[in-house]
């Protein structure tokens, strides 16, 4: 009897502690639900959401904003997806300058900054990656969540052990969970997959014409500080790849394999028709060689374990002291989006888009990003 | 799906509760404290 | 503090709590992990803490129904009416036995990539037979632990494999022939070596009196339902992917546990359930403690450091640090080890054909499930057996792990002409 009640006590306490554990560390995990604001230019004609376009995305964690820009003139339909993946912060970041910066005198731009906007709301899993991470703007700190690769598993829950895409592809069971490997989508498939298929319902309804999917990629990654294109626009990122090369940013020209499927730049092209490109910039933070992570990781891009990897030649970019910092991965998109926006003009002069008012790349890479941010209100 | 995933955390964090007050080792009860945080979280869709 | 000095103690204070204090491993790992964390500069770490043992939350699931369903098989008669079958089909044809035994444990590992569920399914269905024929009991659990790990590395369906494609965008095409190439040699050569000398063939009355009860006369036909069900299940989402809905495989084993209820010797499902948990338990900790104690290592940048210190080896001893540092990682788990060392060899390696090196490091990496303190195989196969001291079954699987590790280089090495073959 004694036993019995020195053991029921102990687990009392026990069960006590286990509560105060969960009831701290959930309080961390529900600040990541926390949507911050995005400040849109003056030029925004709509703001709606992805539900709009498919309703069954409507009050779950997958629908998420779609900023519509359209310009005066007729021209092209251009879609800008960021946050795809959202531990690849050059990827939002750029879609967020672009939403609060930028104005459309012809065409149309479609920006959705958080493409996968479940993924923002946990971390990985024995990564030990910061919640987030803060940029100085002209009037504050602005702070900005470090997402995860994939959908949070209590919006998505269990993961198949086997995952057989809509595209028909065999992976394994995370993957299902990983937006860049959903499209088509399934109208009655996971989340998902519903938000696959909910963007490529926006690219039929908006008539798009070309679609760039932004992204980053650890260092160690082989198709890195690349234009990935769809063979629908090997012109349009060849021409675009010269005038980068001019204005001094290497990238290189990748084909995307038409027996990788389930990925947005094959099945955008495949399935909906439009030219196709995805954006690779090179991210230390999300790397397997990575040393302690850190909010400066992710801003300023400096890692000595990757300045060994580089000396060791195990990078696909180099890499020396100076890091790779977020400002020159967002230049980089900026510049490889406006080199495919004037490529476009080259091509196909009945869809011109013309931007006014994005933050120059160079001045970007010089000066950062802050000064085109508003701070938190 | 998500609902029967749901159902069978809610059966073993009850079964992990009862082996907590049942155990009489103290370092199992230990052991069994720490999976039930992962139970606890997931139940209530926190992480 | 230096990450590599964080590291270091962060193994030593562990080593001191499990095997100086002789606390559980699984909390002398969350203890190590909260040390370092705090050597770290990190504070107590709390949501770091808790976000790593969610690494495991889904293979705790698997390892907690899985166990759930081996206590029905076994509380129902199920388990005993198997064994009956098997004795009586296969006491006096040797070699046979061994083979059929090795297809049967790998069978469930080849659908689901688990080695956990073929080792606590087919694994636990077939002990019994193997100890009743004179296979001594360590050396069952070898046999199992060994069965469980070519399971997850045989086709259809290999894990491993998949999380190192994913990294390099190689698809999931094309493995069949080189996995096979792998594991069939294998499984052949360490079920004859583990089993042949010791199995005995024995006559029809010395079968009859080792048999156990069987319950078929008693239930007929639907005590195999709970078993068939399961198999059609796992088997419904990699054959028949578009028919059949993908219940994940803690459900599987959940709707194969409830079956079990109706189709048997009646039992209490609670006190079952109660049981799965207190054997699981030791395991179930260490892998919460694993992933404390895997955060705690990134967020320091220990992870890091040991990832950079292996890949800083010598291009002489690059095979040297796949066979050392793959297995040994796998103290992790073995898909940690394709992910976070499998990758970059394989683009170390990336002048040979993909698919075979891959193949070859996934047999590697499987190896990692042999490694303690987690030793996934090797402590489910020591339970199946009742053996309280998993390290006497690690002992045995020494020389099999050995035959895996030497046909993994091998096929490395012999990458360029494997791939002129197929």
């Amino acid at each position: 009897m004694i036993t019995l009640k020195k053991n029921f006590f102990s687990a009392l306490i026990l069960l006590f502690l286990t509560i105060i554990i969960c009831f701290f560390s959930a309080f961390e995990f529900l600040r990541m639900h926390e949507n911050k604001k995005i400040y849109p230019s003056k030029g925004l004609s709509t703001q709606t959401k992805l539900s709009t376009y498919f309703k069954d995305l409507q009050n779950t964690p997958g629908d998420t904003d779609v900023y519509i820009f359209q310009g005066q003139k007729k021209g092209g339909n251009l879609l800008i997806l960021g946050g795809t993946h959202p531990n690849e912060p050059a990827s939002f970041i750029t879609a967020v300058l672009l939403v609060e910066n930028i104005l459309v005198s012809q065409g149309k731009v479609v920006i959705i900054p958080r493409a996968n906007s479940s993924g923002f709301t946990h971390s990985d899993s024995q990564e030990g990656n910061p919640q987030g991470f803060s940029l100085e703007t002209t009037d504050g700190k602005r702070w900005f969540r470090y997402g995860s690769r994939l959908t949070n598993p209590i919006h998505q829950w269990p993961d198949p052990a086997l995952y057989i895409n809509p595209a028909g592809q065999r992976l394994s069971g995370t993957e299902s969970r990983n937006l860049n490997r959903c499209y088509p989508g399934r109208i009655k498939g996971r989340l998902t997959e519903k938000i696959a298929y909910g963007i490529m319902e926006l690219i039929k309804k908006e008539e798009i014409h070309l679609a760039l999917d932004l992204h980053e990629a650890a260092p160690e990654y082989p198709v890195i500080n690349a234009i990935v294109f769809h063979e629908n626009s090997a012109e349009l990122a060849a021409l675009a790849l010269m005038e980068l090369q001019i204005e001094g940013f290497e990238f290189r020209l990748e084909s995307s394999p038409p027996n990788l499927r389930g990925l947005s730049h094959r099945e955008w092209g495949d399935y909906a028709k439009v030219r196709a490109i995805l954006l690779e910039t090179a991210n230390a933070s999300q790397g397997r060689f990575k040393g302690k992570p850190s909010a400066s990781l992710i801003v300023n891009g400096k890692d000595k374990n990757y300045v060994k990897a580089a000396k060791l030649g195990r990078l696909f970019v180099p890499f020396d002291e100076k890091g790779i910092p977020l400002k020159l991965r967002v230049a980089r998109h900026l510049a490889a989006i406006n080199a495919l926006v004037s490529g476009l003009k080259e091509l196909a002069p009945s869809i011109v888009v013309e931007l006014e008012k994005m933050p120059p790349p160079s001045l970007v890479k010089k000066e950062g990003i802050g000064c085109y941010l508003r701070a938190q209100k | 799906m998500q609902f029967i995933y749901h159902l069978i955390v809610f059966y073993l964090t009850v079964n992990l509760i009862w082996y907590l007050f049942r155990e009489k080792k103290f370092w199992n009860q230990v052991s069994t404290a720490i999976v039930l945080i992962i139970f606890l979280l997931r139940l209530f869709l926190i992480k | 503090m230096s990450e590599a000095v964080i590291f270091l103690s962060m193994v030593a204070i562990f080593a001191v709590l499990a095997m100086g204090l002789r606390l559980p491993i699984g909390v002398s790992l969350v203890l190590s992990a909260l040390v370092g964390s705090l050597l770290g500069g990190e504070g107590i770490g709390l949501r770091h803490l808790v976000e790593g043992s969610f690494g495991y939350f889904d293979t705790i699931l698997i390892i907690v129904s899985a166990m759930i369903f081996m206590k029905v098989l076994q509380a129902s008669g199920i388990l005993d009416t198997i064994t009956a079958l098997l004795l009586k089909t296969f006491y006096k044809r040797k070699f046979f036995l061994l083979i059929t035994v090795m297809g049967l444990i790998m069978f469930p590992g080849m659908i689901t990539g688990s080695s956990t569920t073929a080792v606590l399914s087919t694994g636990a269905l077939v002990a019994p037979v193997l100890m009743k024929l004179g296979l001594p009991r360590v050396k069952t659990a070898a046999l199992i632990a060994m069965g469980g790990i070519l399971g997850m590395i045989a086709p259809p369906v290999n894990i491993l494999v998949m999380i190192m494609g994913g990294g390099v965008d190689m698809p999931y095409v094309g493995l069949t022939i080189p996995l096979l190439i792998i594991v069939i040699p294998l499984a052949i050569i360490i079920s004859l070596w583990l089993g042949y000398k010791d199995i005995k063939t024995i006559g029809f009355d010395q079968m009859k009196a080792i048999l156990p009860e069987s319950f078929f006369k008693k239930y007929g036909f639907r005590i195999y339902i709970p078993l068939l069900a399961v198999v059609v299940l796992m088997l419904g989402k990699s054959v028949f992917v578009q028919f059949t809905p993908d219940i994940g495989i803690p459900a599987i084993f959940f709707v194969g546990s409830l079956i079990g209820l109706f189709c048997g010797r009646p039992f209490n499902f609670f006190k079952v359930t109660q049981e799965a948990i207190k054997e699981a338990m030791p395991i179930l900790c260490i892998l919460a403690g694993v992933g404390m104690f895997i955060q705690i290592m990134t967020l320091t940048g220990g992870r890091g450091w040991t990832v950079i210190s292996f890949l800083s080896l010598p291009p002489v001893l690059l095979y040297l640090g796949i066979a050392v540092s793959m297995p040994l990682f796998g103290a992790v788990s073995a898909f940690g080890s394709a992910s976070i060392l499998g990758v970059p060899f394989v683009l170390a390696l990336i002048n040979k054909n993909a698919i075979i090196t891959t193949s070859a490091l996934s047999a590697i990496a499987g190896l990692g499930d042999l490694m303690p303190p987690t030793a996934l195989a090797g402590i489910f196969a020591a339970q199946v057996v009742h053996e309280n001291n998993y390290f006497k079954v690690l002992r045995f699987c020494l020389i099999p792990a050995l035959f895996e590790l030497f046909m993994g280089i091998g096929v490395l090495l012999l990458a360029p002409l494997i791939d002129k073959i197929i």
